[in-house]
């Protein structure tokens, strides 16, 4: 069965990226162009407070998901 | 993305243009804080405000600051902000931003690599650029009338979180009549030797432990994990490698050791030598004996 990637556990993004950069590496590409995740940023309620949003393209089941699952900083939070 | 020069975007407010250009003899500079005073040297007539970045800035976790410089009463000052502004310009394959003149209606900037539109100040800030590839440093409080509320600061944030130390950015936004900027980047690139790269990617960001914070879930810089609450407010002056590469002066322990940074840059394909490393200081030194 093809392995699916969720974003889980959004409050604990700190929207650094590091996901996005390494699904580039896999594809041996540095940038953003093309990146199959991409992270945005909302104030949370006109608060002081960030959040984040991850938007997961499909096309990333193609690439190693334990990878990009480990380096989201707190070792499991995608 | 040339490795054997700067590319510098020079934007003049007062005309309204803005030009990309390249310049070779400015590689010696590395970057950051370094290029930024060389730049300084070449506009002071002009008042800039310089953004920059370093060659490892993008490619390297914990290298995600950009250096600011600017005249501030005449007294130049060098101030670092985190975000991921320095991931955009870089994204943008530019390694500078050198801006003067003055937009007397207000303006705000929607830089795409090395396109500039000049927009009026009613322009939302959130409809330009890019989702997801996009930076914003909006001027905050410009709008409140500080003759009913004294106690009203204006700052420059950066992605609705991060900002400067001092209030240098903020004087200088008001004086030159930004409103903000937003900055897009689209540009991909892949190192020289990729594998090599790959393995030195992980091999540093494996190093939290050599980098002076606690780790925590404060809105982080791009291409750091560690979540930390003092990037919020940026840093100001100290050691002149670490700031022209531009890097987190809390990673010192990684990026202040000549060996590793000479192995980051020659993965990448940079040319640098360890005498162009050792002779940086000098140069510096150089530049602002003259500045001043």
């Amino acid at each position: 069965m093809a392995k699916i990637l969720k974003a889980l556990y959004l409050e604990n993004c700190i929207g650094c990226e590091l996901c996005v950069l390494e699904t580039q590496r896999q594809m041996k590409k540095i940038g953003l162009e093309g990146a199959p995740i991409r992270v945005f940023r909302k104030r949370k309620d006109k608060s002081e407070y960030l959040e984040f949003g991850i938007e997961i393209d499909p096309r990333v089941s193609t690439l190693d998901l334990e990878k990009i699952k480990n380096i989201c900083p707190g070792g499991s939070r995608i | 993305m040339d490795l054997t020069a700067k590319k510098v975007l020079e934007i003049n407010l007062t005309d309204q243009v803005a030009e990309s250009k390249t310049f070779g003899e400015l590689n010696k500079y590395i970057g950051g804080v370094g290029l930024g005073l060389k730049l300084m040297e070449t506009y002071y007539d002009k008042n800039p405000i310089i953004f920059s970045v370093g060659p490892l800035n993008g490619f390297f976790p914990y290298a995600s600051k950009t250096s600011i410089v600017l005249n501030n009463d005449s007294v130049i000052e060098d101030i670092y902000i985190g975000g991921n502004l320095s991931l955009r310009m870089k994204y943008a394959g530019l390694d500078a931003i050198v801006i003067y003149g003055k937009a007397p209606e207000g303006v705000v900037l929607n830089i795409q690599n090395t396109n500039v539109s000049f927009k009026d100040v009613a322009t939302q800030v959130a409809s330009l650029g890019l989702p997801g590839k996009r930076s914003d440093l909006i001027l905050e409080g410009a709008d409140v009338d500080i003759s009913v509320n004294p106690g009203a600061r204006m700052k420059v944030i950066l992605n609705d979180y991060f900002t400067t130390p001092e209030n240098y950015l903020e004087q200088r936004f008001v004086a030159c009549g930004i409103r903000g900027i937003v900055i897009t980047g689209t540009e991909l690139t892949t190192p020289k030797d990729f594998d090599k790269y790959q393995k030195m990617y992980k091999s540093i960001l494996a190093r939290k432990e050599d980098v002076s914070v606690l780790e925590a879930s404060y809105p982080s810089c791009a291409n750091c994990p560690m979540g930390c609450g003092k990037s919020k407010v940026g840093e100001i002056g100290g050691n002149i490698l670490i700031h022209s590469l531009v890097a987190c002066q809390y990673a010192d322990k990684i990026y202040s050791d000549i060996g590793i940074v000479f192995s980051c840059l020659n993965v990448l394909g940079y040319d640098y030598t360890h005498e162009d490393l050792e002779l940086l200081p000098g140069l510096i030194e150089d530049t602002l004996r003259r500045l001043s």
